[in-house]
């Protein structure tokens, strides 16, 4: 087990850094995801832990010792691409083989690995296929047991389910995190998927233009975002405005604490999750800002919202369909105080 | 499955034109050649009456005919051969390199196919010959004392279809080389295999497309190929196009030229398929 530590990682490419000194403490066995758009640098970042790319400053450890003069071929890391670069020449077993052959060892010992690892991603019997043979969640599995069969240090993985249909990739999920917790390795995930990021990770690193926007386990992410950007990219999410006054910022739904260092009569952003507000019927009595229903999205197990405020604000809302509410409808919107997060001042 | 009728004919008419074409002037020449390779040699007429084996007789019995395919398919060999190692490393960096001079390089990939055929074999002989460019110049600085023999020798030929189906090897086998996804040469990489071991192993296999039909290509031109050796073989090496011309045209012994001809087509077929066998990709489809 690899502890991993990136110290002020930069990359820039000549046009300004695409990484800019961002660091990251990996504890051994965490699994951890590099979230954020395209261009955010997730990827250069896993490409520089990889080795695929030269840092421009700063330092890659793995257990204290830096790696960042250290060619791919000797970091001993196990990666998992997109399109999971099976060879397409070698059946799985051959494809297995290869990490092994490379650290020379021998032949019974190489066979008892593959045959334990095709165990463990449910491939027995599948050794002599070609990859082509192969269904795409079957291929995903080799590119990942392939990785996983030179017991490398640390797992690095490049999107590997963007290429599955979405009942494969939900099963892929559970199916990649429950195998990472069984060997028990130091992984880094590269996604810029916030479901696969959230469900999966011990802990999210958000990134945007290079830079770590936040980095904390799901639950902080999702509600303690750090910032508006984070707040928007994470989820849906309602931005509701309000002047601070003693500590308090008065709202549609009504006055909520705050526990920042506001000055008086700054007006803030306050974080609102579709979820965590209640839909009652306007003659229901409780308290709450009245609203009107402009749309709704029925989608099974949920029901989304769209609602006008008396002031006029638009605000998402997310409840079980067990009360359903018709287009046009006066209701009373319920949000705890204690579900708004600050997310600063507006500028 | 079951195809409806009306769609079962519309990739034959698809391919009609070609068919048709290829029909009326390859295949029904050639049977024509297989023809006339069996009649009997005329007087003053292109054949005469009836049929015989005499013409093959004559290839076989006469050590000389044989020799000279022989030559032929050794030309051909080492052409080939020196094509893909010339080939493989410019295929190589007009695939992977920087795309900065790209565009030059297919430039200077297709040039020799921009000069007609003669003008370029003539270009040679001035480059080649005993009081050529190249022997003037080693000369001149006193490397040599003689005139090195370039020209009217096996050599001179196959220097100069080298350079001129040097493209036909390149070109397939750049296409092989960009369809290989590089992500698979950064796999092997992780799993620890060096940039040399990651060319072994992954990509020079999977771009054995493109060198077998780059091989093909080069080799069945090489065997073929009449302008260049007839004016830089000369009249002292001579390949078996060379020696099918001189039959059907100088000599007019239209139905032993046709059995010589037949006899270089089904020695180089029998060639390629053994290529083929033994370049067979059990991993594609």
């Amino acid at each position: 087990m690899t502890e991993v530590s990136i110290e002020k990682l930069t990359k820039d490419y000549g046009q300004g850094p695409a990484v800019n000194s961002i660091s990251i403490r990996i504890a051994e066995g965490e699994f951890i995801s590099l979230l954020g758009p395209s261009g955010c640098g997730k990827t250069t970042t896993l490409k520089m832990i990889a080795g695929f790319e030269d840092a421009t400053e700063g330092a890659i450890r793995f257990d204290g010792r830096d790696v960042v003069h250290v060619p791919v071929e000797k970091r001993d890391i196990g990666m998992v691409f997109q399109n999971y670069a099976l060879f397409p020449h070698m059946t799985v077993e051959k494809n297995l083989a290869f990490g092994l052959e490379m650290r020379k060892l021998p032949k019974d010992e190489i066979r008892t690995r593959i045959a334990k690892v095709l165990d463990m991603v449910q491939l027995t019997g599948y050794s002599e296929r070609y990859p082509r043979q192969l269904s795409g969640g079957q291929q995903q599995r080799v590119a990942l047991a392939r990785a996983l069969v030179i017991e490398p240090k640390i797992l690095l993985l490049d999107e590997p389910l963007a290429n599955l249909d979405a009942k494969l990739r939900e099963e892929m999920r559970v199916f990649i995190r429950d195998l990472q917790r069984r060997v028990g390795i130091t992984t880094v995930y590269v996604t810029h998927d916030q479901a696969e990021a959230m469900t999966m990770s011990d802990r999210v690193v958000v990134m945007f233009g290079g830079r770590i926007a936040q980095i904390g386990t799901p639950s902080d992410i999702y509600e303690r975002p750090a910032n508006l950007e984070v707040a928007e990219f994470v989820g849906q999410v309602n931005i509701i405005r309000g002047k601070v006054g003693n500590r308090v910022v008065s709202t549609a739904f009504g006055d909520v604490p705050v526990s920042g260092d506001f000055a008086d009569g700054a007006e803030l952003m306050l974080a609102l999750r579709p979820e965590a507000v209640e839909l009652l019927p306007i003659n229901s009595g409780a308290t709450g800002a009245p609203a009107k229903v402009l749309s709704s999205y029925y989608s099974g197990s949920l029901v989304d919202y769209r609602l006008e405020l008396a002031t006029g604000a638009v605000v998402n809302v997310q409840t079980f369909p067990r009360t359903r509410f018709a287009d046009g409808d006066q209701v009373l919107v319920h949000a705890p105080s204690d579900r708004f997060w600050p997310l600063g001042i507006v500028a | 499955m079951i195809v409806p009728p009306r769609k079962r004919f519309g990739p034959l008419l698809l391919i009609a034109p070609a068919a048709i074409l290829l029909g009326v002037f390859l295949v029904l020449p050639y049977l024509n050649i297989v023809v006339m390779s069996f009649r009997m040699p005329g007087q003053g007429t292109p054949y005469g009456p009836g049929f015989t084996l005499g013409n093959y007789g004559k290839f076989f019995s006469d050590f000389f005919y044989v020799q000279q395919v022989i030559n032929t398919l050794w030309i051909g060999f080492l052409t080939t051969f020196i094509c893909l190692v010339l080939g493989y490393p410019v295929a190589w960096q007009l695939a992977r390199g920087a795309s900065t001079f790209r565009a030059l390089g297919y430039a200077l990939v297709l040039s020799p196919l921009l000069v007609g055929i003669v003008i370029r074999s003539y270009g040679w002989t001035i480059l080649l010959g005993n009081n050529g460019i190249i022997n003037r110049t080693l000369t001149g600085w006193g490397l040599i004392d003689g005139p090195l023999p370039l020209m009217y020798n096996a050599l001179g030929i196959i220097i100069a279809l080298v350079h001129v189906f040097l493209p036909f090897m390149i070109l397939p086998i750049m296409s092989a080389i960009q369809g290989i996804d590089p992500s698979l040469e950064a796999a092997a990489r992780s799993l620890g295999a060096s940039k040399v071991t990651s060319f072994r192993r992954i990509t020079l296999p999977l771009s054995l497309p493109g060198i077998q039909a780059g091989c093909i290509l080069v080799f069945v031109l090489s065997l073929s190929a009449y302008v260049t050796p007839s004016l830089i073989g000369g009249l002292r090496v001579k390949t078996m196009a060379v020696t099918v011309v001189d039959a059907l045209i100088d000599t007019f012994q239209w139905p032993f030229g046709s059995a010589l001809a037949l006899m270089l087509s089904v020695t180089g077929a029998i060639f390629v398929v053994i290529f083929g066998r033994l370049t067979v990709m059990k991993w594609k489809a």
